[in-house]
């Protein structure tokens, strides 16, 4: 069982990430436009060095990689903090805090560690994952349309992806192909794909609800070395699984920073605005609003741990992990709108942060996997059911 | 994909109120309708499109008269006093990522970014790559 206590280490870098964001990105974001998702680089890189004097730059790369190697459940804990200011929910510290290469190239071959993972960890190459296509992303076994066909000693890649946060600036992705159509899951393969690639082509930015935009991908007749191909061929769908899987706890507690800061204006608001002459906090409406955003945060928290103390352990975790994201990304949502009705006016404009959180939230209940999916997930888990492939 | 609309040559005696007050993206053009400034009329732009076009175009005498002023009227860039001509908008509350969206598409088909954008101070995040060029980019240069 998860012990929820948190040691004197935990709430050391608790305490010394609380004080950048509060101290340091608060402040500057007052003087950035209110959609804004990157820093000026001169900030950027007096903050990066704040935070490789903490030990904490790029802190989800282990030790043996020559990170810092941060647990998961620290990680978790940490992810609640970073996310607590404006642009906090896609962009935790506009990326001060810096992050690893993509969890499958921790097996790629050494020939491919050389040219993709280290490049990574030393900040000299950015990367995209390529998983969904116009024809779905929830059931990637079924949906992945693009084809790879081996040719002597490359692989030809003819289709297209979408949702590629990042593929325009990326040096590279790593992106699933169908290289047998007669099966299912077992029929995708995972490519590393440089960008540079003849036959690449970044068809357009894909603009969404929230400021950052997203992109769609084809690949006409894209030569890609046999060499690029990133584990097992067929091996692809298991690999990005246990990717997401892992991303999805994380990802989840960064949705409740913003549900955090969002109660913390909302609380602060109802002790000192007066309506028919009296604080807000006092009228029954209000107190449950906060009361049930206390609830929905405390529960969000509470998944969110329990999935990553069963990871960090080895023991199974995708139930839990499904349930972190379906608990806290609908719960974040539940909290911001909330908390801009206890704000009445105020709180739809871009005054505050709230209106962003509010749209950035919505999209939160589809990426990385829908409420809807998340239910099948544990579903399965629950009834024993095996997923088609 | 850039604003697809035609360009409209600004007229100093345009009523203001026939501009959108809301927030947006924006392109100014010189006397041969060549982009020379690609802009935003952000969350903090006090009087959204119609503020910023405003700025652009306008002296400060122009408002002398009116409600209504945008705090750096007469700040333009140097580029825009001597060349602006047209413009074209687009009202959209997405414009930030927008905005960079017509910076990126314009930086790809040019290899570089306007004249006017590389003149202001405001910070423009790392534009990305489409790998491809329109074939307008060719009838621009």
């Amino acid at each position: 069982m998860v012990d929820f206590k948190i040691t004197d280490e935990q709430q050391l870098i608790i305490d010394n990430v609380r004080r950048l964001i509060r101290d340091e990105i608060r402040p500057l974001e007052e003087e950035l436009d209110p959609d804004a998702f990157s820093l000026p680089e001169s900030e950027k890189d007096r903050l990066v060095g704040m935070v490789k004097d903490m030990g904490l730059y790029k802190m989800d790369v282990p030790t043996e990689y020559g990170g810092p190697g941060v647990d998961l459940v620290t990680r978790t804990l940490v992810a609640e903090e970073l996310s607590q200011h404006r642009a906090g929910l896609y962009s935790p510290a506009y990326g001060v805090f810096g992050s690893g290469p993509p969890g499958q190239l921790y097996n790629a071959t050494e020939e491919q560690k050389e040219k993709y993972l280290w490049p990574v960890i030393r900040g000299e190459k950015s990367s995209f994952f390529g998983l969904s296509e116009p024809s779905g992303g929830s059931d990637p076994a079924r949906a992945i349309k693009t084809r790879g066909v081996k040719d002597g000693d490359d692989w030809v890649i003819n289709g297209g992806k979408l949702w590629n946060s990042g593929a325009d600036t990326a040096d590279f992705g790593i992106v699933y192909v169908r290289t047998d159509p007669s099966k299912g899951r077992e029929g995708v393969s995972a490519f590393i794909v440089d960008t540079d690639t003849p036959g690449f082509r970044v068809e357009r930015l894909v603009q969404v609800l929230r400021a950052h935009y997203t992109t769609e991908l084809s690949f006409t007749d894209m030569r890609i070395p046999k060499e690029n191909l990133l584990g097992e061929e067929g091996g692809g769908f298991a690999l990005a699984n246990e990717y997401l899987s892992m991303q999805r706890i994380p990802y989840s507690a960064t949705g409740l920073g913003v549900a955090i800061y969002a109660h913390e204006m909302a609380t602060d608001w109802a002790k000192q605005r007066e309506t028919f002459g009296q604080p807000l906090a006092n009228r029954q409406a209000i107190q449950w609003m906060l009361v049930d955003n206390e609830i929905d945060i405390r529960t969000g928290r509470w998944a969110c741990l329990a999935a990553a103390d069963l990871a960090q352990r080895g023991e199974p975790f995708r139930f839990e992990s499904s349930m972190a994201k379906l608990v806290s990304t609908e719960g974040a949502g539940r909290v911001v709108d909330r908390s801009m009705q206890i704000f009445g006016g105020l709180g739809m404009s871009k005054d505050l942060p709230l209106e962003r959180w509010y749209r950035e939230l919505r999209i939160r209940r589809i990426g990385e996997g829908p409420s809807e999916v998340q239910r099948i997930v544990m579903a399965r888990d629950l009834l024993n059911i095996r997923s088609g492939s | 994909m850039r604003i697809r609309k035609p360009w409209t040559e600004w007229d100093d005696e345009i009523n203001f109120k026939s501009l959108p007050g809301a927030m947006g993206v924006f392109e100014i053009a010189d006397e041969d309708r060549k982009t020379i400034y690609i802009g935003k009329a952000s969350g903090k732009s006090p009087f959204g499109l119609r503020g910023e076009l405003f700025l652009c175009f306008a002296d400060t005498e122009r408002l002398e008269d009116a409600n209504w002023t945008h705090p750096k009227m007469g700040q333009v860039l140097p580029t825009i006093k001597e060349k602006a001509k047209y413009y074209r908008y687009e009202v959209n509350h997405m414009y930030y990522s927008r905005w960079i969206e017509i910076l990126t598409r314009f930086n790809e088909d040019h290899g570089r970014l306007p004249p006017a954008n590389l003149e202001d101070q405001e910070d423009i995040p790392k534009l990305g790559r489409y790998h491809w060029k329109t074939q307008e980019s060719a009838m621009e240069d």
